[in-house]
């Protein structure tokens, strides 16, 4: 790489000397900055990595240099939906193709020969003569499904995508809107467009439905894919054996989770079970006691408070913080 | 149509039951225990149209599970009395939890109404439930009422009348469904039982369901009925046990439980709408304060110390009217009755024991009045869930700490504090500790003992007394629970109930109901002890003092009448004078002192002297030991006599004791036994009114051995030492 980089910045002088650019000694540090910089790159993010050199441009000059680092071939110019203009290193001869998370936009180079030949083929099979390609694939990268949030809100899903609605964070009105619609938990959905204003066509067996996107912003949707789907049970069990069951006794003040399982004897038990603490009730740490001991917790929307010896017999998965103020 | 009514309410605690009790008995109500169980029991009249209405307040539960008294209680009452109707009250704000209490009291197979209280409070925190679906669904009226606004208690009296009415018509409860796997069992449970022939009381189907949960009480009452039916009836229920057991791989209760929330989850679904309102928790801030990891526990200091200050300091003025008040009706009788033995019981035994029995009035009016507004309010569980870490090590509960702090201030109204805690177990300890911590009547003696041997470390000395009452309450608590209490401790699942304005109506009748008990209760029988104790320490009458001290008295007195006549000057007819009153008063201090030697009480210190030498206490001190069990100040005033210096005490009591050889050690070891030793005789029968005649006798035992021991051990630790 770094040969390549210095390989890169000698063309440079010598084609913007040829060129009479001016200003060349600053656009040279905007260059180093770029090539300093691995993958695709905002204006912005330049402007700041200049900053950190200790250099001060304005953010149009560094546009304008961009635009020739783009004109001769050093940068190429990568607009995927939806966001700010990007640019990545362009070394002649090098090809990849990016796969996007719609979640937490980041991006992942990938090259594939398989793919590269196969395209060809198929262009050649039409008798097309190829140029160059672009190739995008969108979806849900492995650290977002890990942090199991494989939610998104319908008006972020792309056209085409199959789907399951999940959840629906409406109140009582558009809960009854959405559901007399014929729309409701757990039903496959394919994507038959987006994007127009926010509204979202979607397609639920033979019915189309369209939707707002304020009702589109509401409706929690899930990948349908049964290999996803299945590979996500199996990594479940393997994962709760390790971090995500913990016991009621060790969760921090502010967390919610899911009973999972009441354990201990007799009395104790049956007693936990009666206050509401059953398989699938939610439970809030509200606090602990200013000794530490007992534990506070709200469970069916009331409070109450138990020994930190009595919460360890309940575990709880699916644990996380949640913002309870003024709820 | 009968004319005379039962109606039981029944519901969560916190459900506002009271409220609505109070409601619909206004003051018309008796506050007792239930039969054989130290639960309250609350019973009114009301008058309906030309209906007599009885309405019993049932124990506040969440469940019916045979766990604790109170939900036996409860359960036995509506099975056993089978009253007209059970109301069951719901808090509307939580009608998930409170809905499982619910099901089990429609189970029961009694006429049942549902009242959806609160509902106000549930609609500012966006819950709306539609009643009309809810009566649909469960096949039984529902109304809606707002117990501190007293709105829809009338309708609910005539909802209530009129379901009865459709009862006696030929109306049946509808049970509940379960999942079909249950439902088979209970079936197959029920059909065996119906086949058997027993007749239990309650419905077959409730029998069959209890009985497949493994219902101890239940069981055994089936073995007694029909010991060979109930073979049969078990087997099958075994049976079914099993099969769940292998289905679902854990217990059928708990299978059942799981199922109940289920339909109750059904219903809610129904039922209940949830208005996407944002909405306040003001309970939620309010402890943001008072439950705060900072200020939590500064401000609880402050309001048991505000509670404490009342109770004993607001309350000694009212104190001293009242002792004002009986000291005057005494002397009134003093004057007009003729000196007779009767006139001694009226004035020294019957004045003396009414009056030492109201003389705690006040103090329990307050501490009831402070104990009702921290339940009324909700604070009562706030404390418990501050202190809980705290008496935990002494094996108690949270709730525990009130009833002990009390103890500083006196011992009888502490252990009726006790009555806060639910479980017996915690309730019963908690009883047994609280005499432990040194009431205000232990401190005269204490100031006296100390104030003469220790002079400018007697605080250093009362306050390491005081630390050692609750060291010793610690350690016999961890002791008791781990030897007379053994097994499951009652776990500390409790709710944390929202903040409420407290109404004034409740808490005078909460107050004034448990005052009542008090003098009722305590009254006849403090009375009666202080009756025996004035003959124990005034009989037998016709004691053979040692010399004849009337003799003595009269030639005295004549001595000095023939002295003064022979007299010249006036200043000798003084001195003659103040001699004969210093002779006068010596002669009657000793026979004062012989008298009480040799009265029951003195006999009985007497007899106990073996028994305190080896702790370094003399005769005269252990009579005043006996003479305690009175009342602890009593101690002071008998020594005073034993010691030959009257009622006089201070410097004069002081010079006597050093006179009779007490040392600082013997001191010492005599204002630990003061300390640890039996309480008075109104807390023992407060102990055996509030737990049992078993534990009041137990009671004296362990006190008497635990305050021998320490001051044995605190004597010969000192003797050793060379203190002695």
């Amino acid at each position: 790489m770094i040969d390549t980089h210095e390989h890169e910045k000698k063309q440079f002088k010598r084609l913007f000397q040829q060129q009479g650019i001016d200003r060349f000694d600053s656009r040279l540090l905007v260059l180093e900055a770029f090539l300093k910089l691995e993958h695709h790159v905002t204006i912005s993010d330049l402007v700041t990595q200049l900053e950190e050199d200790k250099v001060h441009l304005e953010k149009e000059f560094v546009l304008s240099s961009m635009e020739l680092l783009f004109r001769f071939g050093f940068a190429t110019r990568v607009e995927f939906e939806e966001k700010e203009t990007q640019y990545e290193h362009r070394h002649l001869g090098l090809h990849h193709d990016h796969m996007v998370c719609t979640k937490c936009g980041m991006i992942l180079e990938f090259r594939d020969e398989a793919i590269e030949k196969q395209q060809l083929k198929v262009a050649e099979a039409y008798g097309f003569h190829m140029l160059q390609h672009k190739m995008e694939i969108y979806g849900i990268c492995s650290k977002c499904l890990e942090d199991r949030s494989p939610l998104v809100p319908l008006h972020r899903a792309k056209k085409g995508e199959k789907l399951i609605v999940k959840e629906l964070e409406a109140g009582k009105n558009m809960q009854l809107r959405i559901s007399s619609m014929g729309l409701k938990i757990g039903d496959p959905i394919e994507i038959v467009s987006s994007g127009f204003g926010g509204q979202v066509v979607i397609a639920t067996g033979e019915n189309r439905m369209v939707l707002g996107k304020g009702m589109a912003e509401k409706i929690m949707v899930q990948l349908f894919d049964p290999a996803i789907e299945k590979n996500r049970d199996t990594d479940k069990e393997a994962k709760d054996l390790h971090q995500e069951i913990l016991l009621l006794s060790q969760m921090k003040s502010g967390q919610e989770g899911i009973v999972r399982k009441v354990s201990g004897e007799g009395v104790l038990r049956r007693r936990l079970l009666e206050m509401g603490i059953n398989r699938g009730a939610a439970i809030y740490v509200e606090k602990y006691a200013p000794l530490k001991d007992p534990i506070e917790i709200v469970v069916k929307g009331y409070h109450m408070s138990l020994r930190v010896e009595e919460a360890s017999n309940i575990i709880v998965e699916n644990v996380g913080f949640k913002n309870r103020k003024n709820e | 149509m009968n004319k005379n009514l039962t109606l039981a309410l029944s519901g969560n605690p916190n459900c506002g039951k009271t409220t609505i009790f109070n409601n619909l008995t206004g003051a018309r109500q008796k506050v007792g225990n239930w039969p054989g169980v130290t639960v309250e029991k609350k019973e009114g009249k009301l008058k309906h149209n030309d209906y007599d209405l009885t309405i019993v307040d049932l124990p506040g539960t969440y469940s019916l599970t045979p766990f604790s008294i109170e939900e036996i209680t409860a359960r036995d009452f509506v099975i056993n009395e089978r009253p007209d109707i059970v109301v069951n009250i719901i808090d509307a704000s939580s009608l998930e939890r409170s809905l499982f209490l619910a099901i089990q009291i429609l189970e029961l197979g009694r006429p049942v109404i549902f009242v959806l209280n609160m509902a106000d409070v549930a609609e500012a925190k966006g819950i709306q439930i539609n009643g009309e679906k809810l009566s649909q669904l469960l096949g039984l009226p529902v109304v809606f009422t707002i117990g501190n606004k007293n709105k829809g208690t009338d309708h609910l009296v005539e909802t209530a009348i009129d379901e009865i009415k459709r009862f006696d018509k030929g109306k049946e409860s509808r049970p509940i469904k379960y999942s079909n796997k249950i439902e088979t069992c209970i079936s197959k449970v029920e059909a065996k039982l119906v086949e058997s022939g027993v007749n239990m009381e309650g419905l077959p189907r409730w029998n069959a369901i209890k009985i497949l949960e493994d219902d101890k009480v239940i069981k055994e009452k089936l073995q007694a009925m029909s010991a060979s039916s109930a073979e049969r009836v078990f087997q099958a229920a075994r049976e079914c046990r099993k099969r769940i057991q292998d289905l679902f791989e854990d217990d059928f209760e708990i299978v059942l439980t799981d199922d109940r929330y289920g339909v109750i989850a059904g219903i809610v679904k129904e039922t209940v709408i949830n208005l996407a309102r944002k909405r306040i928790d003001m309970s939620r801030n309010i402890d943001l304060v008072l439950t705060d990891r900072v200020f939590g526990i500064p401000v609880f200091i402050f309001f048991i110390w505000a509670m404490f200050q009342l109770t004993f300091s607001l309350g000694a003025y009212p104190m001293g009217w009242i002792e004002n008040a009986v000291s005057m009706l005494s002397m009134n009788l003093e004057k007009i009755l003729p000196p007779s033995l009767l006139k001694d019981l009226m004035i020294n035994g019957v004045m003396a024991g009414i009056g030492s029995v109201i003389v705690f009035l006040p103090n329990i009016l307050i501490l009831f009045f402070c104990i009702a507004l921290f339940e009324d309010t909700g604070y009562m569980a706030r404390a418990a869930f501050l202190m809980d870490r705290v008496m935990h090590t002494a094996g108690l509960h949270g709730k525990s700490f009130i009833p002990m702090l009390m103890g500083f201030g006196c011992n009888v109204p502490a252990i009726m504090a006790a009555r806060t805690l639910e479980s017996n177990k915690d309730r019963v300890l908690t009883i047994l500790m609280t005499p432990f911590m040194s009431c205000s009547a232990r401190l005269p003696v204490y100031i006296v003992l100390a104030g003469s041997f220790f002079a400018d470390k007697a605080g250093t000395v009362i306050f390491g007394l005081y630390f050692m009452g609750i060291f010793i309450a610690i350690m016999s608590g961890r002791f008791l629970r781990r030897v007379l209490f053994k097994g499951e401790e009652a776990p500390f699942i409790m709710e944390l109930p929202p903040y409420r304005m407290p109404m004034f109506k409740s808490l005078m009748i909460h107050m004034w109901d448990r005052s009542k008990m008090f003098l009722k209760k305590m009254g006849g029988v403090i009375l009666v002890g202080s009756i025996i104790i004035w003959g124990l320490s005034n009989f037998p009458k016709q004691v053979s003092y040692s010399e004849d001290y009337d003799e003595k008295i009269h030639s005295v007195k004549s001595e000095y009448a023939r002295k003064i006549t022979s007299a010249t000057t006036s200043q000798e007819i003084e001195a003659f004078n103040l001699q004969l009153a210093v002779i006068l008063t010596e002669i009657n201090h000793r026979q004062d002192q012989e008298r009480i030697a040799l009265s029951y009480i003195g006999r009985m210190g007497k007899v106990l002297e073996p028994f305190f030498a080896p702790i370094g206490i003399g005769w005269q001190a252990s009579v005043a030991l006996v003479s305690g069990f009175v009342a602890k100040e009593v101690v002071v005033s008998t020594m005073g006599v034993l010691y030959g210096v009257g009622n006089e005490g201070g410097e004069a009591l002081e010079k006597a004791l050093k006179k009779s050889g007490m040392t600082a050690i013997s001191a010492l070891s005599m204002m630990v036994f003061v300390l640890l030793y039996v309480p008075c005789f109104a807390t023992v029968m407060t102990i055996y009114r509030e737990a049992s005649v078993g534990w009041a006798a137990f009671n004296l035992i362990y006190t008497t051995m635990v305050a021998w021991g320490m001051s044995f051990l605190v004597y010969r630790t000192g003797i050793m030492l060379g203190a002695g």
